[in-house]
């Protein structure tokens, strides 16, 4: 009796085990099709776009198959890709194509229904889309949201709607900007959406406009600037600010031997130090800068970083 | 906004000028592990009259670059540093060098000098104007010996 038991409880693990498999096997098929089928009405829908923007259509184009499901998510993920790698592509048209495909409803739809990382990746697309001020109004619910990333993306499409309001939206968020999020803020202004003036952000009250002035100094090489991020690396009473502007500096490839900067230097900790070290050397400064800014032991690690194989890719 | 099409007389002197007859046709390489991007210029270069190849990967362009001589070879790339050198196709004995376009998300001095110390004519920047690029791709064809 007992031997039969044992055989029938082996019997339907192995029954378990091989249909669990073949589950996970049916599961991956259908995952690696549909990803197949995504990837060819990606391509469909590129090039639908592509001859619209070539040939100046006036309407927007039809896309086949766009109401099947994800065919919506699969177009908004083309244009979105489109505004980030492309600019000065006709805004109009775009405009149109996001209108008749019925892409915002479908991505409000989306965010609603998702949460955490997948809404913040709803609202990241939707901020690529160029919304409307009615959008930005409807996604600011989620400026409140639990995860950081969804209040970001929320931020990012309410900047989006209506970049007028940018620097208000930016001397609002409660936190520091990271360097990612700087990135992202950035990566709309290299698209043309927000305006590019960093004279009144360096000079602003607020730390999180000061730290986008900084960003934008950094990333279109701004040498004019040399005096403002002088005074902000002296006298900023934020620490992480002064620090930013001392690396910005070294960014510039500006001379580091200045009063503020040294000052500055004295009130960093070993681990910030250790960083400007690594931005010097990726530079390009030479050891003969160092002796007044860093000690014997910084200025050992300095020249084992300048003989490091990372210096021989970034200096050939 | 400014249409993509770009229908400014410059242009299309210049686009009109690239096209070839079929048998005498530019060859074009575009070089990318980023399917989208390759797609992308690929549409937006549609109309030139060059014949443009579009490898899936990257050991496939090298083998293609060594076989076909190219006139101008369009490197898609993320991170220069790492691509350069690799995707770079080397010189045919007694052939004509290709023209070489990169274009990459680094922005830094750095990264555009040591491109371009690497052999290659012309650096853009992600995002990229399409009219733009097409408009220099014209120009570079025109200049080159049928």
């Amino acid at each position: 009796m007992m031997h039969d038991l044992a055989l029938l409880c082996c019997a339907a693990e192995a029954a378990l085990v091989v249909g669990l498999v073949a589950a996970a096997a049916v599961l991956r098929l259908r995952r690696g099709r549909r990803a197949q089928r995504d990837a060819a009405l990606g391509r469909l829908y590129l090039r639908i776009v592509m001859h619209g923007l070539l040939t100046g259509m006036r309407r927007a184009p039809a896309f086949p198959r766009i109401g099947r499901t994800g065919a919506r998510g699969v177009l908004a993920q083309v244009l979105a890709r489109l505004a980030s790698a492309a600019y000065g592509l006709d805004a109009g048209l775009l405009r149109r194509i996001v209108r008749t495909a019925e892409l915002e409803p479908y991505l409000l739809r989306r965010i609603r229904r998702s949460g955490g990382v997948r809404r913040a990746r709803y609202l990241s697309l939707l901020a690529r889309l160029a919304p409307d001020a009615a959008v930005g109004a409807a996604v600011a619910r989620y400026a409140s949201d639990r995860s950081r990333s969804v209040r970001f993306a929320a931020c990012l499409v309410q900047l989006a709607a209506d970049p007028s309001q940018a620097l208000r939206l930016l001397a609002c968020w409660p936190e520091p900007l990271t360097a990612y999020e700087l990135a992202a803020v950035a990566s709309m202004l290299r698209r043309g959406m927000l305006p590019v003036a960093y004279e009144p952000l360096l000079a602003s009250p607020h730390r999180n406009l000061r730290s986008l002035g900084l960003c934008i100094v950094r990333q279109f090489g701004i040498e004019e600037a040399e005096e403002a991020l002088l005074r902000i690396a002296a006298s900023d009473a934020v620490p992480e600010i002064g620090c930013e502007a001392v690396r910005t500096l070294c960014a510039l490839q500006r001379p580091l031997c200045r009063s503020g900067v040294l000052r500055r230097l004295r009130s960093m900790g070993r681990a910030e130090r250790r960083a400007l070290l690594r931005c010097m050397a990726a530079e390009g400064y030479a050891s003969d800068a160092l002796p007044e800014l860093f000690d014997r032991d910084e200025r050992l690690c300095y020249e084992s970083l300048v003989g490091s194989y990372k210096c021989e890719l970034v200096c050939p | 906004m400014a249409r993509f099409s770009g229908r400014g007389g410059r242009e299309n002197r210049m686009l009109n000028q690239a096209a070839k007859p079929d048998s005498d046709m530019y060859r074009i390489l575009i070089v990318s592990d980023d399917p989208f991007l390759r797609d992308m210029v690929r549409f937006a270069l549609d109309g030139l009259g060059a014949e443009i190849r579009t490898p899936g990967d990257r050991s496939e362009a090298l083998r293609l670059a060594r076989r076909v001589l190219f006139d101008l070879v369009l490197v898609l790339a993320a991170c220069p540093y790492a691509d350069c050198e690799a995707m770079l196709p080397r010189r045919q004995r007694g052939m004509r060098r290709p023209r070489i376009f990169f274009v990459a998300w680094q922005h830094s001095e750095h990264a555009v000098l040591s491109v371009l110390d690497g052999g290659v004519d012309q650096y853009m920047t992600f995002p990229v104007n399409l009219q733009r690029l097409r408009l220099k791709v014209a120009e570079c064809l025109n200049t080159l010996n049928p």
